[in-house]
């Protein structure tokens, strides 16, 4: 019976993971040997939704309609929505495997709340409202969670903003463990084909502690008390990589993934500040301090543009027959895109000096467009800053995150290591950078299930 | 609470019993169900190898076929029988036998079906060279009141399947796909975490 399990490691970045701490990680270091290696080009944008789910079904954001977390649901000013899995027409990996009677245990999978049946476990990701929900497929399994954990489960990391650094560790280490043995015992339980955990963990350790572990970070202080968090915790994981190829069995094969990586953040960028100093955005009011943007404090007729903040930017176009107040004509869409991207293009830091920010268009990125996307996607800095939606800031520039402290922004590349046994390691493809989009066919064709005409990533088998 | 139930699909030659079996099954399999498919050209190589097409031998086919679906509905498997069932008595035995039993007429005029001929069947019994063959030699008694009927001659498999997997919801057959967002309560909290995090 062949068995494929897989460690998803949101956010663990290849920087770390495949190069400077590699020899410090002996499990992953053994995969790496015997299989293949390399970096995992993901989504645009390189964000956990929609980037598992995209690795998931092998479809690119815009086919998969899904742009973010938040998505328009209308072109209404007010219209953003958190995309859970019922925002997911396209069929997953565990979806083709289920139809192919191979049985699947799903956990902690971005995107996948509220849990949709399949053959076998599901127990659906961080994005699940509280453990009061029915998070698990079949719903009996939740009581199970806790004791399979040896402890709490844990969906997800409360009071990531805390000052309280070491606190923080703690309960991101004891939410990674707890969700590693939960896994663990969950695949003794029954003989699936199929395995799969995400754990959250790296990400949230990334954002919190990067300032410390980075050198290069500017606000990295020699000798602080948190230098080896980072370190310390990849060989953790790689521990628990141990134990899982453990719990496994002999002969099954392992893949480790993460859907992006991650790197030290200059700053943020207040897009929606900008927006009024290039004349495209008018507030009602100037707020007399740092506010969150909301839809009641624009001058919507008098509004070509407004902005969203997170790690990277969305822009949104004000136009006439398509927004309520709009105020672009339509046929002046493409021309005021075009002006205000060079102008986001051509903005600097703090002293003007270029950051190499990046701007897509989704239609020229994506194969398909399905309901709507931002206007712009933009990589301040190409991600070397992060986008902040706050107005009253009073600049541009912010050395801080508007929405608490975090110090590291996405890199576009995680993380791809799988051996698929020795009877396949002669078929795999050997390259450096592989992506998101191949895992769904490789998972598939591993199985000997045919792979689907409408995934557009290639088996790297 | 029960979970196995018999969908059987009667109709003529042609008419998309097995398509839209196979459709059935894929889908309900997707959704985490035990399904197991009787298709009638693959039962007459096994379980009733040998008999031919004469009354006898074809209500003999037909409860045997309703014979294992009432064994595996039983066990909570999801049993999909495609086969003519021509005989509209021995159609309603099994019905009585099994309970759980949920039957789809795929209905598709005589015309249509030769058109087809996916088998080349009608052609060889229209010349004479098949006996017995259903809508042409031998009668069909088509349901009077079936579960679902399709019109595979106007409706396309995709519309077909659909409307069978929307009865079987509304007959509390299969859990329905809810489709749920989130409230406003939890939609706020989401976002209030997701802020947090520093995505939004």
């Amino acid at each position: 019976m062949k068995r494929l399990v897989v460690i998803g490691l949101d956010c663990l970045t290849p920087q770390w993971a495949l190069e400077a701490w590699l020899e410090d990680m002996p499990n992953l270091k053994r995969l790496a040997e015997g299989g293949v290696a390399g970096r995992l080009r993901s989504t645009i944008p390189p964000i956990t939704v929609p980037a598992w789910t995209a690795m998931m079904t092998s479809q690119d954001p815009g086919m998969l309609g899904v742009y973010g977390f938040r998505n328009r649901s209308s072109y209404e000013y007010d219209s953003l929505q958190v995309a859970n899995a019922s925002a997911i027409k396209a069929r997953t990996v565990w979806n083709y495997l289920s139809r192919n009677r191979l049985k699947s245990l799903v956990m902690g999978i971005p995107q996948t709340y509220p849990p949709k049946p399949l053959n076998g476990i599901m127990v659906s990701g961080f994005m699940t409202p509280s453990k009061e929900a029915t998070f698990t497929y079949p719903e009996g399994v939740q009581e199970l969670l806790d004791q399979a954990a040896g402890g709490e489960y844990v969906i997800d990391v409360k009071d990531f903003r805390t000052e309280d650094k070491a606190a923080l560790l703690e309960s991101v280490k004891k939410m990674t463990a707890a969700r590693f043995r939960a896994f663990r015992a969950l695949l003794r339980t029954d003989d699936f084909d199929f395995a799969m955990m995400v754990e959250m963990g790296p990400d949230r350790l990334h954002h919190g502690f990067w300032r410390f572990c980075d050198p290069t970070h500017r606000l990295y202080e020699e000798g602080n008390p948190f230098a080896d968090v980072l370190h310390d915790y990849y060989v953790e994981l790689d521990e628990e990589i141990g134990k899982t190829a453990e719990a496994a069995g002999d002969g099954a094969s392992l893949m480790v993934v993460s859907d992006h990586g991650a790197k030290a953040m200059e700053g943020a960028i207040c897009i929606n500040e900008w927006l009024q100093e290039a004349g495209y955005l008018k507030l009602k009011e100037r707020p007399a301090e740092r506010t969150r943007l909301t839809a009641d404090m624009i001058d919507w007729p008098n509004t070509k543009a407004w902005g969203e903040g997170g790690y990277y930017g969305r822009l949104f176009l004000n136009v006439s027959g398509r927004e309520p107040d709009g105020c672009i004509p339509p046929g002046a869409y493409e021309s005021v895109r075009d002006e205000v991207k060079a102008g986001l293009e051509a903005l600097g830091d703090e002293e003007g000096k270029s950051i190499g920010t990046r701007i897509f268009r989704p239609e020229e990125v994506y194969r398909e467009i399905n309901n709507i996307p931002p206007d712009l996607i933009v990589y301040f800095g190409d991600l070397d800053w992060r986008s902040a939606g706050s107005v009253g800031v009073g600049s541009v520039h912010l050395r801080e995150n508007d929405t608490g402290p975090d110090d590291a922004n996405h890199l576009p590349d995680g993380v791809f290591v799988w051996d698929p046994g020795a009877a396949m390691r002669e078929l795999l493809r050997r390259q450096e950078r592989y992506q998101i989009y191949d895992v769904a066919p490789s998972i598939l064709k591993f199985f000997g299930v045919g792979v689907p005409d409408d995934m557009i990533g290639q088996p790297i088998i | 609470m029960a979970k196995g139930f018999t969908l059987w699909f009667t109709g003529l030659s042609g008419s998309g019993k097995s398509t839209l079996a196979e459709r059935l099954r894929d889908t309900l399999l997707e959704r985490g169900m035990k399904v197991e498919v009787l298709d009638g050209d693959i039962v007459r190589q096994n379980l009733s190898k040998g008999l031919g097409f004469s009354k006898e031998d074809r209500d003999t086919n037909i409860r045997r076929i309703g014979f294992v679906c009432h064994l595996l509905t039983r066990n909570d498997v999801v049993v999909i029988g495609a086969a003519i069932s021509p005989y509209k008595a021995i159609r309603d035995e099994n019905r009585k036998l099994i309970g759980r039993f949920v039957e789809v007429y795929c209905k598709c005029d005589i015309e249509t079906l030769k058109g087809r001929d996916p088998k080349g069947l009608y052609e060889k019994a229209l010349r004479g060279e098949i006996k017995n063959f259903t809508g042409v030699s031998d009668p069909y008694e088509a349901p009077e009141n079936p579960e679902v009927i399709v019109d595979t001659a106007s409706e396309d498999a995709d519309a077909s399947v659909n409307k069978i997997l929307l009865t079987l919801e509304q007959l509390g057959y299969i859990p329905a796909d809810d489709g749920r967002g989130y409230s406003e309560e939890e939609e706020e909290g989401i976002k209030e975490r997701l802020r947090d995090l520093g995505y939004i």
